[in-house]
């Protein structure tokens, strides 16, 4: 029978053409929409990596500030100190810009052996960053204050980089070159995957640098872990200590938990809009397919009759009708998985291949899904059909 | 081998209720080749649906190879029709998006047969009606006498005990009307098929063994 629907389908292929354009289309956006959503599942359902409750950020103007190197490390020892001595802070700590949650980021590639690993996240923290993050670490350790001293740079990489480097190999003690592999830097620790873009964005490659005083002029943001007691008073006179000691200059105090909301609904939003416009899509599609179903059916009375007076029970004609559309479904999706197989190959937007290859599978089942509740209803009426009136309407 | 009993056929919509069929019996034997006859709406066609099963009676019961088939489930009917009864009809009923011999091969598909047997079975029956060389070629590609030779074809194909043909010679001018007429003769009486045929025609009814005349729903002769 399913050789006999082959031909009788590729006899017919100029008038199922449409029906077959109609699905490979909605193939491909059901495959975007499904690729998307594996892709942020996947990412969602993986570690954070480090605690952003109760994290603050103090965000200033350091144009006021004195160049001096050493002045500054004055400065900021004396002002962690002040912080610190606050019952409502736990940790304090320094970095870059471009610190979880942020909208900064800073990318660099590293080498090893020669072989060049790129879009490697590059952060600067100083010795408490472990602390206020809560970040997990893997093996070997953080950044110490002796650090400072030795004849290679030191840094700790993350798991990500760590496996892409050295597999299951250990990193601890191993010295990788920076991005034009003139100056080697020595890898301290691993830490678990610090996922810094949102709940839906992997943590990709990251190289977290030790900050020396020379970088501490391009300091702008104090990150804070506060108690459970920190309220908004205490964050009015947190401001207030932070403008004296800024000399007037624009303070902000910012919360990750509400920057971390943020983040994701950059994710979230447009991805939700996409999802109503696959869903306008696929209802659109669905009546499409009703209606070229209920067409043919229309169309096709006397052949049904015919069947029936042949041999066919209302079953049989039922089944053939949902069988022919799920095999016009099938034509479609090899020529949709045709196109869709391309994107795992060629590794497009880097991103990883189960994520198109579960994405592949779920629209298939969603296009057969679909093409069966379809055709159910109108292969229900198909059986319905009087053969004597059908042969006679022929 | 037929046996109608008191059979009557109502059509009913809202407004009207038509009688199509009004007390007709009938026995048909095996072997015969009756043809039955009437001005148009007289219930002829009526009557050879409710013969092959297509349609039901509003009244009454119909008895073929000494089963009472009103009683039967769709299923069984289906199963029955594919194996006992062929049908020919004045306009083909042929699918023109299939081959000749994939036409042929329609009945074969709704019971347990492989590809092959198939095969081998539309190529005699087509081989019988004189097509064999036209294997290949969509119903469109032939004349009008081809295609009524390819529908007997399809109606022979599973070796049924009876044939039901309304008006087979309908659309077909009289040379090529006769040819098909020779070949359902040759059928009956060399195969011992059972033939009941609706005719307008009172020559091919003439050829026949048996001439039921109806009238109004009513058998008159």
């Amino acid at each position: 029978m399913l050789k006999h629907l082959f031909k009788l389908i590729w006899n017919k292929r100029k008038q199922n053409f449409l029906f077959l354009s109609e699905i490979l289309v909605s193939f491909l956006v059901i495959f975007a929409v499904f690729s998307f959503l594996t892709f942020y599942y996947q990412n969602y359902t993986k570690p954070l990596g480090f605690d952003y409750e109760r994290v603050w950020t103090i965000n200033y103007d350091n144009g006021r500030l004195t160049k001096n190197n050493d002045s500054l490390q004055t400065f900021y020892s004396n002002l962690r100190n002040s912080l610190k001595a606050m019952p409502q802070i736990e940790e304090v700590t320094y970095a870059s810009a471009n610190f979880p949650y942020s909208n900064s980021t800073m990318s660099t590639a590293v080498k090893k052996n020669g072989k060049r690993f790129d879009r490697v996240n590059f952060y600067t923290a100083d010795e408490n960053y472990d602390k206020v993050w809560n970040v997990k670490l893997l093996s070997g350790r953080w950044f110490k204050p002796e650090d400072a001293v030795g004849k290679n740079k030191s840094i700790v990489i993350n798991e990500t980089l760590k496996t892409a480097m050295f597999g299951n190999g250990s990193a601890i003690g191993q010295l990788i070159g920076d991005y034009e592999d003139k100056a080697k830097m020595k890898v301290i620790g691993v830490v678990q995957d610090v996922k810094t873009s949102g709940d839906y964005w992997p943590a990709g490659n990251a190289v977290f640098n030790r900050l020396d005083t020379g970088y501490l002029k391009d300091i702008r943001n104090v990150l804070i872990k506060v108690s459970t007691d920190a309220d908004a008073t205490f964050e009015s006179n947190l401001y207030k200590f932070m403008t004296n000691n800024f000399k007037n200059s624009t303070i902000e105090i910012g919360h990750l938990s509400e920057m971390r909301d943020s983040k994701n609904e950059v994710t979230v939003i447009p991805m939700i809009i996409f999802m109503i416009i696959a869903a306008f899509l696929v209802i659109n599609v669905a009546l499409g397919l009703f209606g070229v179903l209920w067409y043919n059916i229309n169309q096709r009375k006397g052949e049904i009759g015919l069947r029936r007076a042949i041999g066919a029970s209302g079953n049989n004609v039922s089944s053939q009708l949902i069988l022919e559309a799920l095999v016009l479904a099938t034509l479609s999706l090899v020529v949709g998985c045709f196109f869709a197989v391309q994107f795992p190959l060629l590794s497009v937007f880097d991103v990883p291949s189960s994520v198109y290859v579960i994405a592949m599978l779920l629209a298939v089942a969603f296009i057969y899904l679909l093409v069966f509740a379809c055709a159910l209803y109108p292969g229900k009426q198909a059986s319905g059909i009087h053969p004597a009136i059908a042969l006679h309407e022929e | 081998m037929i046996r109608l009993q008191n059979i009557e056929k109502v059509y009913r919509t809202d407004t009207v209720e038509t009688l199509a069929i009004n007390g007709i019996n009938l026995q048909i034997a095996k072997g015969e080749f009756l043809s039955i006859m009437g001005p148009s709406g007289c219930g002829k066609s009526t009557l050879l649906n409710i013969m092959g099963l297509l349609d039901e009676p509003s009244k009454g019961s119909i008895n073929i190879n000494d089963q009472d088939v009103s009683k039967f489930s769709d299923q069984r009917l289906a199963k029955f029709r594919n194996e006992k009864l062929g049908f020919i009809f004045q306009s083909y009923h042929l699918i023109n998006d299939l081959h000749v011999l994939d036409n042929v091969e329609l009945p074969l598909l709704y019971r347990s047969s492989s590809a092959k047997e198939r095969r081998q079975l539309a190529t005699a029956a087509l081989e019988k009606v004189g097509l064999s060389n036209r294997l290949k070629h969509f119903p469109t590609q032939l004349s009008g006498g081809q295609r009524q030779r390819v529908a007997i074809a399809r109606a022979i194909v599973g070796n049924p005990q009876i044939i039901l043909a309304d008006e087979p010679t309908g659309n077909l001018d009289s040379g090529m009307g006769n040819e098909i007429m020779e070949i359902l003769i040759n059928l009956n009486r060399n195969e011992g098929t059972t033939i009941v045929m609706v005719t307008h025609d009172e020559n091919m009814a003439n050829k026949t063994h048996r001439l039921v005349r109806l009238f109004d729903g009513s058998q008159v002769q």
